[in-house]
């Protein structure tokens, strides 16, 4: 609308400054550091340029295989399950339902509050010896689990953590469903389909938008989640929580490692830069953008 | 007969099943935050021997200890620090990511597409891959134990999905307002802030909350950049009495829960469906 | 006896508290193009969908080829609808658009594609089978959803307001091409539209709808030269009959005396069985008005406004006496009336109309 490109160039400024400064100069220098034996506690001054050294050291580190298997692990289960089930309570709550607005807002809640350290104190105190679940297995006189000291259990309460937060994902699952035209539902029961194929038909291929941001989003949520395995299970016991953000931090912060942890997290950079480039890649495949409105002019009646 | 009129009857039944399902999730969703809350108000031994959320024997006991803390600070000391640096942070960010917004939105920029994809990288960017780095600049700064680098950066609209946010709503609005505010003798700031502002007040809100629930929320921030107790937010408060105290005073660390995050619960129920929507159009729109 | 393709049994159906079908009983006889017109909010459009059985009836029957189904599944009633938005699936081509049900029914793949050419052929859709909606034109996209209720071979064709999606030029064509494929299908259906003009020139029987009720069922014509109730008079023809206020002067078994301000005028009537004085309304269509020969009895007036669309005119007169009427005037192109011109507008008694207090029509003419 405004011809002057100085002026709109000084709107953008604070962008530009911010992206070069806050965004694409740490970029850089993280790889620049990964490839250095930095140490936290040195100036950077004394830092020694060491190649690949870093990268090197990680595959033969047990710590990081361990902490990648966990990490790949956690997002491999909580991705396609919290997405399934945002989409599973979406289509339960698209109907003409007047207290939507209520069960939206009871699932939505924790998603909002999920991420915050008060939430994963009460987690820790919910899966802790003689927290919450225990009680309620004694209740039903089952036996208590040691949820937090055992490592086959210990990965459960994180995972259980993030799917309980379904509700940002099912907030747009619902949106993606009440875009689809009712007529077409209609058409289809007049064609003879069942609901479930309705649901396979219809619901699915036009939902596809939304499903690919929910899916690119949460990947790039989960293989960042560190409130979790720091706050409630400290990575353990023995590492079996151990996700990648949490070495990262005590690579750089408790062991000063400055240089291995910047090669970490580009290794997690990497790993998710690759899956968010698959998924960008097969848009195509399985995508369907209805890019024009199908319906025509605005009804008569 | 009645075969041929089950029709008739499925819409009641499937109702029946569908709310019994949502009531069902429903319950079990919140019966963690449920049972933070009745906790507080319990004593010690009543958390680690009843299931339900209602205390047989409420009392305050938790609150008074809990408010106190173990350190030589109240817990109001905590939110006090948790306020000064969300409201700069939220301030920040609101006053740039409009203008930014503005700026893309509406100015023939050179290499716009190019700046337009930088932003959108941003959203995707991961952010743990910054961390370190960002850690040394602002130890350069001097800024370590400072709210500073908590708040800073937000002047110069990082979040990308904000200014994404308000492009989309100001894309949408008709240019005739702001093309006749020019015609009226207002330069493109004045058109900005007295025309365009007050329109696209609902995403400038939606903004506003996200932001605040995020850095309320924040965590990982604060613990790396703050080193004195006397500056910490709620967030490292509740982390250090989870370290700090015995284990047996749950109800104290289930009572400063439940109030930190009592400010967050009051602003959703408040303002939900600024919340709902803000999450929705960038996603059914993007 | 002809085959009766639908039939409504006294037909309810409240939405909450609200009753929007009153009571519908109907017979739709095979071959026919019934058309349901009637205003917005009438219950044309629910009548429709609960034949379709996308809504099912509060009380009453609906039988379809002698079958009750009332509470039948959409799919096993033998019907078939055409949307007003079409309701293509967009991300289906129009060959798997209007194949969809086959492939649901499980007919053999050659069967389906055999069967959806033929359809595509007799909609020229041919050349388009590959595309997907969103690259058609709002006509085309109309003619797959045709082709996709064609292709069911069903008892009934449903149309909702297939044509108020379409601009005017493409909504001419397209009423002639669907009559035509009424003509060669020969196909029962039924028309759901709020335009006069679609359901006179398509229908082979109207079924007006206001409130809830039936007003009137009939042949076009018959619904035009015989309206049952004012409401059916104002509603068929364009522009709408004038109706100016009257009180009976005296009735015998072949002629009904109307006094009117300018005095009384006699008309061939039979069977009109209102009291002397009662206050009835005289309809006049504006094409049965015209400017009076010298000897006619006539009403005067003013004119107030002069429409002039070439191959016709149209008249605004202020007759005299009357308070707050006014008379809209069909004349010939040519004719040269200007307003605030007086003239005396005559017409044959024969056409006009005479309906009493509660708006019901009174008697018969045999014009």
């Amino acid at each position: 609308m405004y011809k002057n490109k100085f002026v709109g160039a000084l709107y953008i400024s604070p962008f530009i400054i911010g992206f070069v400064v806050f965004t694409a100069f740490p970029f850089l220098a993280s790889l620049i550091l990964s490839l250095t034996d930095a140490h936290l506690q040195d100036q950077l001054s004394d830092a020694h340029f060491i190649g690949l050294d870093n990268y090197g050291a990680m595959f033969r580190d047990a710590t990081f295989r361990k902490s990648l298997s966990v990490t790949f692990l956690y997002v491999f289960l909580t991705v396609p399950l919290k997405l399934a089930f945002a989409l599973l309570m979406a289509v339960l709550l698209n109907f003409r339902l007047r207290a939507i607005g209520l069960f939206r807002t009871v699932y939505y809640l924790p998603s909002i509050l999920g991420g915050s350290v008060a939430v994963a104190v009460v987690w820790r105190f919910v899966f802790a010896g003689d927290g919450l679940i225990n009680q309620l297995l004694h209740h039903l006189h089952l036996g208590g689990v040691n949820w937090l000291g055992e490592p086959s259990t210990a990965m459960f309460s994180l995972v259980l953590l993030r799917l309980w937060e379904f509700g940002s994902a099912m907030v747009v699952f619902l949106a993606g469903l009440k875009a689809i035209p009712s007529d077409l539902y209609e058409a289809a029961d007049l064609d003879g389909a069942s609901r479930i194929r309705q649901f396979f038909s219809i619901t699915l291929p036009l939902l596809t938008p939304v499903i690919f941001f929910n899916f690119i989003m949460q990947i790039v949520q989960a293989f960042q989640e560190f409130n979790g395995p720091y706050i409630i299970t400290g990575g353990g016991p023995m590492k079996s929580s151990y996700l990648l953000p949490l070495m990262i931090y005590e690579e750089a912060f408790k062991y000063f490692q400055l240089g291995y942890a910047s090669a970490l997290s580009w290794v997690l950079f990497l790993i998710i830069a690759v899956f968010t480039a698959l998924a960008f890649w097969s848009q195509s495949k399985w995508v369907f953008y209805a890019t024009e409105n199908p319906n025509g002019e605005s009804r008569g009646e | 007969m009645s075969m041929a009129n089950w029709r008739k009857y499925w819409p009641a039944v499937s109702v029946t099943l569908r709310y019994g399902a949502l009531i069902g999730v429903g319950f079990l969703m919140l019966y963690p935050l449920l049972w933070m809350v009745g906790s507080a108000f319990k004593n010690n031994s009543e958390i680690f021997s009843t299931v339900g959320f209602i205390p047989h024997d409420p009392t305050l006991e938790g609150f008074r200890n809990g408010w106190k803390t173990s350190t030589e600070y109240t817990f109001a000391h905590y939110l006090v620090n948790t306020m000064k640096i969300v409201i700069p942070k939220v301030i920040c960010t609101v006053i740039s990511s409009v203008i930014v917004a503005y700026g893309f939105a509406r100015f023939a920029i050179p290499g716009r597409k190019l700046w337009f994809a930088l932003l959108m990288a941003t959203v995707l960017l991961p952010k743990s891959v910054l961390l370190l780095p960002q850690y040394l600049m602002f130890r350069q700064f001097g800024w370590l134990d400072t709210y500073l680098p908590l708040y800073v950066p937000q002047a110069f609209a990082v979040e990308g999905f904000f200014v994404f946010l308000i492009i989309q709503f100001m894309r949408s609005l008709p240019r005739d307002m702001e093309e006749a505010a020019v015609m009226d003798g207002c330069n493109s700031f004045q058109v900005l802030t007295l025309v365009v502002a007050p329109v696209i007040l609902p995403a400038i809100i939606s903004v506003a909350l996200f932001q605040f629930m995020w850095s309320m929320n924040d965590f990982i921030q604060p613990l790396i950049y703050l080193s004195s107790v006397g500056k910490y937010p709620v967030s490292l408060a509740l982390k250090m009495s989870i370290d700090v105290t015995e284990a047996t005073s749950w109800n104290e660390i289930l009572a400063m829960s439940a109030i930190a995050l009592a400010p967050s619960l009051i602003l959703f129920f408040v303002a939900q469906k600024y919340f709902v929507e803000g999450v929705t159009s960038g996603a059914v729109k993007g | 006896m002809t085959k009766i393709s639908v039939r409504l049994n006294d037909v309810t159906k409240s939405f909450g508290g609200h009753e929007v079908i009153k009571g519908v009983s109907l017979d739709v006889e095979h071959g026919e193009l019934v058309v349901f017109v009637g205003p917005s909010g009438c219950g044309k459009s629910t009548l429709l969908r609960l034949i379709a059985g996308l809504d099912t009836p509060t009380t009453g029957a609906l039988h379809i080829a002698g079958k009750d189904v009332t509470y039948a599944h959409p799919s096993k009633r033998g019907v078939a609808m055409v949307f007003q938005s079409y309701a293509l699936y967009p991300h289906m081509t129009v060959e798997d658009n209007i194949g969809f049900a086959l492939k649901i029914k499980g007919l053999a793949k050659s069967e389906i594609k055999a069967k959806v050419a033929r359809a595509a052929d007799i909609l020229q859709l041919t050349p388009l089978l590959k595309r997907l909606p969103k690259a058609l034109s709002g006509g085309q996209r109309q003619r797959v959803a045709i082709g996709r209720a064609i292709v069911r071979e069903p008892d009934v064709f449903l149309f909702d307001e297939p044509l108020s999606n379409l601009d005017a030029s493409l909504r001419g064509q397209m009423r002639v091409e669907i009559a035509r494929l009424h003509a060669s299908l020969g196909a029962t259906s039924i028309y759901v539209t709020h335009d006069q003009v679609e359901a006179m020139t398509l229908a082979s029987k109207i079924v007006v709808l206001n409130g809830g009720r039936i007003e009137q069922v009939g042949a076009p014509l018959d619904l035009y030269r015989n309206p049952a109730n004012l409401f059916v008079a104002g509603f068929i023809g364009s522009p709408r009959m004038n109706i100016l206020p009257v009180t009976l002067e005296a009735a015998d078994g072949a002629s009904a005396t109307v006094a009117t301000p300018q005095g009384t005028f006699s008309l061939p009537r039979t069977g009109v069985t209102a009291a002397q004085g009662e206050n009835l309304s005289l309809g006049l269509r504006p094409e049965h008005l015209h400017l009076a020969q010298d000897d006619e009895p006539a009403l005067t007036g003013q004119v107030l406004l002069v429409e002039r669309l070439g191959g016709e005119t149209f008249a605004y007169v202020a007759p005299d006496g009357f308070e707050n009427q006014q008379l809209i005037v069909r004349l010939d192109g040519d004719h040269a009336v200007a307003p605030q011109d007086r003239v005396r507008l005559s017409f044959d008694p024969r056409r006009a109309h005479l309906f009493g207090e509660d708006g019901a029509a009174l008697g018969r003419t045999e014009a």
